[in-house]
């Protein structure tokens, strides 16, 4: 019950700030800034970065509220995909990359389980979305997982894995094809 | 679906899935942001493939960003307009306000099942949340039909006055009576109301003139609300 509260909470909130309600945007920073200066700060791997990005994100927040629509989406969704983009942009205009060092496909385990989070009440879809990420091949989930958490472009990710381009590029299609059939199923 | 290693997804929609993944970079990237603003099937699609990959990130470990951030996102900010009742009228406050009451209820469901009979006269609480922070604590008795409302922190400006409403699902909001900012004040809910005291229900604080609304509806600011749960 805390993780609907929570976002209620949250929906309560956003819905406010298109009124210009300064204290709504507030409510929300308190509500999800830790979650995501925690994505911002794992994608650029610099604090003074990662504040910067979190900062364009709240005042992204505050400009396009008006856009989101809780009978479609999640507001963690939203919240987490305007924070990952941000920090992506940051990190393609900035530098090439980071987490450079090579991925070996053959250490990779099956996926960690869901994380009990406070701020994610999508604990259903964890357990869906990792049981779906094990039934990848292990070079399949090591290319999603550079992408995702390290912000790595198909060109990071096919010297990390020491693959040609066209290789990553079909690797990854075909990952995400699987995906969302089995997350469809 | 049928054999997963065919490429059997449109092209748009393995874009989208790109875009969204965050492996697009220079003029790739930048073609599908010009997409997403001018195309909204686009735009729908990288939203479902958001939604799709969102619960990775509770992997990722809560980190607090330190005080100073917030300070510059509000420097940030726009100055503030002066409000009359526009919030009131927002037509996304009431949305979201409704929706939030539809997620507590979807929430509370399962306890009120749990709790079965014994639940309904079981005292309520709400936390009323304004300006980042809890504004005022309510709790009701719903042997009674009483309200409590204790300020936690909020000033008020002198020609104005806090008044409590009390708004269930799919209703305007109902006066419950004017409020103070600086102590406790025990209000009677109207019997007529007492049966909409529930926690499908929100307790909203707005600003009024001295007396309280005109109108019989909130005409000032929302400065804090809550729903009410069970204590």
């Amino acid at each position: 019950m805390d993780a609907d509260a929570n976002r209620s909470l949250i929906v309560t909130a956003l819905a406010r700030i298109p009124g210009g309600d300064r204290a709504a945007l507030q409510t929300v920073y308190r509500l999800t800034s830790a979650k995501l200066f925690g994505v911002a700060l794992r994608i650029l791997g610099e604090r003074s970065e990662a504040e910067d990005v979190l900062q364009e994100v709240y005042v992204t927040v505050w400009r396009k509220a008006a856009d989101f629509d809780a009978s479609r989406a999640s507001p963690m969704t939203w919240l987490i995909a305007i924070a990952r983009n941000r920090a992506i942009d940051r990190l393609r205009a900035t530098r090439a990359s980071r987490h450079m060092e090579p991925i070996d496909a053959a250490a990779e385990v099956a996926d960690s389980g869901p994380i009990a989070d406070s701020a994610l009440e999508l604990t259903q879809d964890h357990v869906r979305l990792h049981g779906c990420l094990d039934g990848l091949a292990a070079h399949e989930r090591a290319a999603l997982r550079g992408a995702f958490f390290d912000g790595n472009t198909y060109d990071d990710l096919a010297a990390r894995m020491s693959v040609p381009l066209g290789t990553m590029k079909s690797w990854i299609r075909r990952a995400m094809i699987k995906l969302k059939s089995c997350l469809e199923q | 679906m049928s054999d997963a290693t065919d490429h059997n997804l449109p092209e748009d929609e393995l874009l989208a899935a790109e875009y969204a993944l965050g492996v697009l970079a220079g003029p790739q990237r930048a073609a599908a942001q010009r997409l997403l603003e001018r195309d909204r099937n686009f735009a729908e699609l990288v939203a479902a493939w958001e939604a799709r990959l969102a619960p990775w990130a509770g992997e990722i470990a809560e980190v607090a960003a330190p005080p100073a951030v917030w300070e510059r996102i509000a420097g940030a900010l726009p100055a503030p307009q002066p409000q009359g009742g526009g919030l009131w009228q927002n037509l996304a406050f009431w949305r979201g306000l409704s929706l939030a009451s539809g997620a507590l209820a979807a929430a509370c469901l399962g306890a009120l099942i749990y709790l079965g009979s014994v639940a309904p006269k079981a005292p309520l609480i709400a936390a009323l949340d304004g300006d980042g922070k809890h504004a005022f604590v309510a709790t009701i008795d719903l042997r009674r039909g009483a309200i409590l409302v204790v300020p936690a922190a909020y000033a008020v400006a002198a020609d104005r006055v806090p008044e409590l409403w009390l708004i269930a699902p799919g209703d305007k909001p109902r006066s419950l009576g004017l409020i103070h900012a600086d102590k406790a004040v025990a209000l009677t809910i109207p019997a007529g109301l007492l049966a909409q005291a529930t926690t499908q229900a929100v307790l909203a604080v707005s600003l009024e003139p001295p007396g309280g609304s005109p109108t019989g509806q909130p005409t000032g600011p929302v400065i804090a609300s809550g729903k009410l749960t069970n204590l």
